[in-house]
């Protein structure tokens, strides 16, 4: 109860100090005003375009490129373009330093890329406004980068239409193609079927005359065969009946002889033995008995005659032999030629989170002097707080109260991390509404720094309010330690302006985290976990800053 | 004479308290060192419940550091302390329930109004919503603050301010109140407003333990004074007490336009020259103290210096706790 007692008591307070609401609302927007006005070279532009270059123009070419270029130079909010009628003119400009640039395009410089030669601008600077030089520079070549890839994007396209339209005709190609690949699979279909019928037909007209000649062959030798037969027989009769009577006559010629030669033995008596064998008369083959026994063979005839006959086939009914043409759909890819004059560009990319290429140059500002103005806000609020309670005797009449002492540092510094993080969240909506910083893809990721950074501003302050004796004292001291946080931390300027060993010394400051992680979510467009790490480290610092501060503090009491 | 009665009557009633009741504020052999250097030497003293006692000294000489110790705020190295029957080395949190405390410096918050700024305190005392505004409009009531407590405190007179600090340690009726020099550079009205509050919360029980180097204001609102120097307690009692027991005598102040020269009393048995100074302010005449023996002297002294001089003024005065604090604490400026 007491703490919310003592943090509205400190909020009343504040709200009655109106030099503490100026410092800590209107003095940021005032330094960020100015400062983001001021420091917008640095990142080449702002969006209102109040911080544009003049930049005058010679256009002595006269032709649509250096229109186009002109056109395209006017489009770039950080550059005022500007024609002016000469060189002598655009000369002087640069040399009475009303411009810190002027731009020449020579007559010729059209005809001569259209001949395909090369060609220059020219560029007039004043090398004293260097960054000026630089960021015109930058546009000029953005410019000739933006016309180019306008022209390449140009002669693309006409080569695209003309590969369409290639690609329509080789459709149609194909298409003919395909039709008459199926006409011809038509006719060769068609040819195949009359040869097959025709091949029929003339089978079936063969079939029927080797039948007929097949009978007739037939019947003609059935009589000639019949013929041959009694033919045949009656000479075979013939030469059988005198073959038989010479073989019976045979048969008793033997029987004579045997009955003579059995006779001859029988008178021979003693000397039979002694009468060689006769000759015997040979056997008649029984080849030849059979032959002379049996009925005369029969005279066969084949049973079927083998008769070829092959018709030629007629040459008119012959199938037609189409030629073998290959009707495949061609390649209808064209291929993606690239477009000539194509050059090698430089493309930027934003590496993390998607985002442009080019800041708003109030996106480090309004963190960065908010931050600034947190700190010495925190430090003022705290550390003169707590020594105007000690000199006002507040800070005793509390202690002697039955109230726990800590509450009262606890109070106070819990009410102004309230302000704090409201006074931060108020200057990054007026930092959108009035310079349209961006919040990144996740503005409530915001609060992370925020109450990261807050919170180490806070128990910064403490640490001041330990160490330092006296209201006097305190300015010196913490401004001395907050503008060197605030600006060696990126705060004011870009961090990568310092050189390695400061962005080294930087990290042990919490403003640095506190602007990295606002970087990244604001101009890196990263998520929310980006801000782990920084955040992290802040709320590290921040526990540091309290226990010394906390340490400091309670010394300087007990010193009282 | 019919206050200066019902003082009396209320001064005996208070004697009384004082014997019967426990004291609220007790000090016993209380030694207390600031930067290792000692401060105070065994002081000893106690306040009774519905007392105003007065807390004297000459710079230096130990009143904060004794008001600092009642009110927790420094330590202190030996002594048995109590407030409000609390002891003050084991019982911090309840001394501090029962203490109201009213700084020397004005310790409110210039930007809040004296409203804000009452029910801020009475809050830290304890006190809740209604009851802490109910506190603070009574305090503000009693130090004549009411019509203007909504104003910042920053836009007050010194006088109004002193008022708001008084009432700010007045807040939720505290068996203690420990006043450090808390009239400083009030106007007379203030002080008369100031002084009739303490009485107030004393007549309703509360102990006051009253810092000032205002010798007639210690006399006219102080019950008992104890004076201090060095560290240690050299008187304790009543203003009356404390004069009649250093045994000072009448004396009387001779303004002159010149000084007088010297020897110009010679010769006058029972008067003798004290001191003799400028005037304070521009055209404010020489000064020149004369101790009376006799009350008759006294015509005879003011004919002798309208011999030597011209005389602008000429008072009598009877010994009062001014003289008496003179002589026990000497003339020496202390820083």
């Amino acid at each position: 109860m007491s703490l919310a007692v003592i943090i509205v008591k400190d909020l009343r307070l504040l709200l009655r100090d109106r030099v503490a609401l100026i410092f800590m609302s209107l003095a940021p927007i005032v330094v960020i005003s100015v400062a983001g006005f001021s420091l917008a070279s640095l990142y080449g532009s702002d969006p209102t375009g109040l911080t544009a270059y003049d930049l005058p123009i010679v256009d002595e070419d006269g032709g649509e490129l250096a229109r186009q270029i002109t056109e395209q130079l006017a489009t770039e909010k950080s550059v005022r373009v500007r024609r002016v009628e000469s060189r002598a003119e655009a000369e002087r400009l640069v040399a009475s330093k009303a411009a810190g640039s002027a731009l020449v395009i020579p007559a010729g410089t059209a005809d001569a890329l259209a001949a395909g030669r090369p060609a220059r601008v020219l560029l007039y600077t004043d090398p004293v406004k260097y960054l000026e030089r630089l960021n015109v520079r930058l546009r000029v070549l953005q410019a000739r980068d933006a016309l180019a890839d306008a022209e390449r994007a140009r002669v693309a396209d006409t080569l695209e239409r003309q590969r369409e339209s290639l690609r329509a005709d080789l459709e149609r190609l194909a298409a003919a193609i395909r039709d008459a690949r199926a006409e011809l699979d038509a006719a060769r279909r068609e040819s195949g079927e009359l040869s097959a019928r025709t091949t029929r037909a003339f089978d079936a007209e063969a079939a029927r005359l080797r039948k007929d000649v097949e009978a007739q062959i037939d019947a003609q030798l059935r009589t000639l065969s019949t013929r041959l037969e009694s033919t045949f027989a009656a000479r075979v009769e013939e030469l059988r009946a005198p073959a038989r009577d010479y073989l019976d006559a045979l048969a008793q010629t033997r029987r004579d002889f045997e009955k003579w030669f059995a006779d001859l033995q029988r008178l021979a008596a003693r000397r039979a033995d002694q009468i060689p064998p006769p000759p015997m008369l040979p056997e008649p083959p029984p080849e030849l008995v059979s032959a002379l026994e049996g009925a005369p063979p029969r005279i066969e005839l084949p049973a079927r005659l083998e008769i070829r006959i092959e018709p030629r086939a007629p040459r008119a009914i012959a199938a037609p032999s189409l030629p073998d043409i290959d009707l495949a759909v061609p390649n209808l890819e064209v291929p993606e030629l690239p477009p000539p004059g194509t050059a090698l560009g430089v493309e930027e990319v934003a590496v993390g989170g998607g985002g442009a290429t080019t800041i708003n140059t109030f996106d480090q500002n309004v963190p960065g002097f908010s931050v600034t103005f947190l700190m010495l806000g925190m430090l003022l609020g705290v550390s003169l707080g707590l020594l105007d309670e000690h000199e006002w005797g507040t800070f005793d009449r509390i202690r002697a109260l039955p109230v726990p002492a800590r509450n009262v540092l606890i109070g106070k510094l819990l009410s102004r991390f309230v302000v704090g993080t409201a006074q931060m969240i108020a200057l990054f909506a007026v930092g959108y509404v009035l310079f349209r910083v961006s919040l990144g893809p996740q503005p409530w990721a915001l609060l992370l720094p925020i109450g990261g950074i807050v919170f180490a501003g806070t128990a910064f302050g403490l640490i001041i309010a330990g160490l330092a004796r006296s209201r006097d004292a305190v300015l010196p001291l913490g401004a001395i330690v907050i503008v060197s946080m605030a600006a060696i931390g990126g705060c004011w300027w870009p961090i990568d302006l310092e050189p390695r060993w400061m962005r080294t010394v930087a990290l042990a400051f919490p403003t640095t985290w506190a602007m990295e992680a606002f970087n990244d979510l604001m101009i890196r467009l990263r998520g929310v976990e980006a801000t782990f790490k920084p955040t992290a480290v802040l709320v590290a610092y921040g526990l540091a800053y309290l226990v010394i501060g906390l340490a400091l503090f309670r010394r300087r009491v007990a010193r009282r | 004479m019919l206050a200066q009665g019902y003082r009396r009557i209320a001064a005996r009633a208070l004697c009384l308290r004082r014997v019967t009741a426990s004291p609220a504020i007790s000090v016993s052999r209380l030694v207390a060192d600031r930067e290792r250097r000692p401060v105070l030497e065994e002081i000893s003293f106690d306040v009774a419940p519905g007392e105003i006692v007065g807390l004297l000294g000459p710079n230096g000489a130990g009143k904060t550091t004794t008001l600092g110790v009642l009110s927790t705020l420094l330590p202190y190295r030996t002594g048995d302390v109590r407030i409000a029957g609390h002891d003050l080395r084991t019982e911090k949190r309840a001394v501090r329930a029962a203490i109201g405390r009213v700084p020397q410096e004005i310790a409110v918050y210039p930007r809040l109004s004296a409203r804000e700024n009452a029910v801020f305190f009475a809050r830290l005392s304890g006190l809740r919503g209604a009851a802490a505004r109910r506190a603070a409009a009574g305090a503000l009531e009693q130090v004549g603050l009411a019509q203007r407590a909504d104003e910042a405190a920053s836009t007050y007179s010194g006088g109004m301010q002193r008022r708001l600090n008084l009432a700010c340690g007045l807040l939720g009726t505290p068996q203690v109140v420990l006043l450090d020099e808390p009239t400083v550079g009030v106007d007379p009205q203030s002080l008369e407003r100031i002084g009739a509050a303490l009485r107030a919360h004393a007549a309703r029980g509360a102990a006051l333990l009253y810092s000032t180097h205002h010798m007639k204001e210690a006399e006219q609102l102080c019950d008992r004074v104890v004076l201090i120097d060095h560290g240690r307690v050299i008187a304790l009692g009543t203003p009356r007490e404390i004069v009649a027991r250093l045994g000072l005598g009448l004396s009387a102040d001779v303004v002159t336009e010149a000084p007088l020269p010297e020897g110009w009393l010679d010769g006058l048995d029972g008067a003798r020259v004290l001191e003799a100074h400028e005037g304070g302010d521009d055209d404010a005449g020489w000064v020149v103290r004369v101790s009376l023996a006799e009350h008759g002297l006294a015509a005879r002294v003011l004919q002798r210096a309208e011999t030597h001089g011209a005389v602008r003024e000429f008072h009598v005065q009877r010994p009062s706790l001014h003289d008496a604090f003179l002589a026990l604490t000497g003339r020496a400026i202390r820083d």
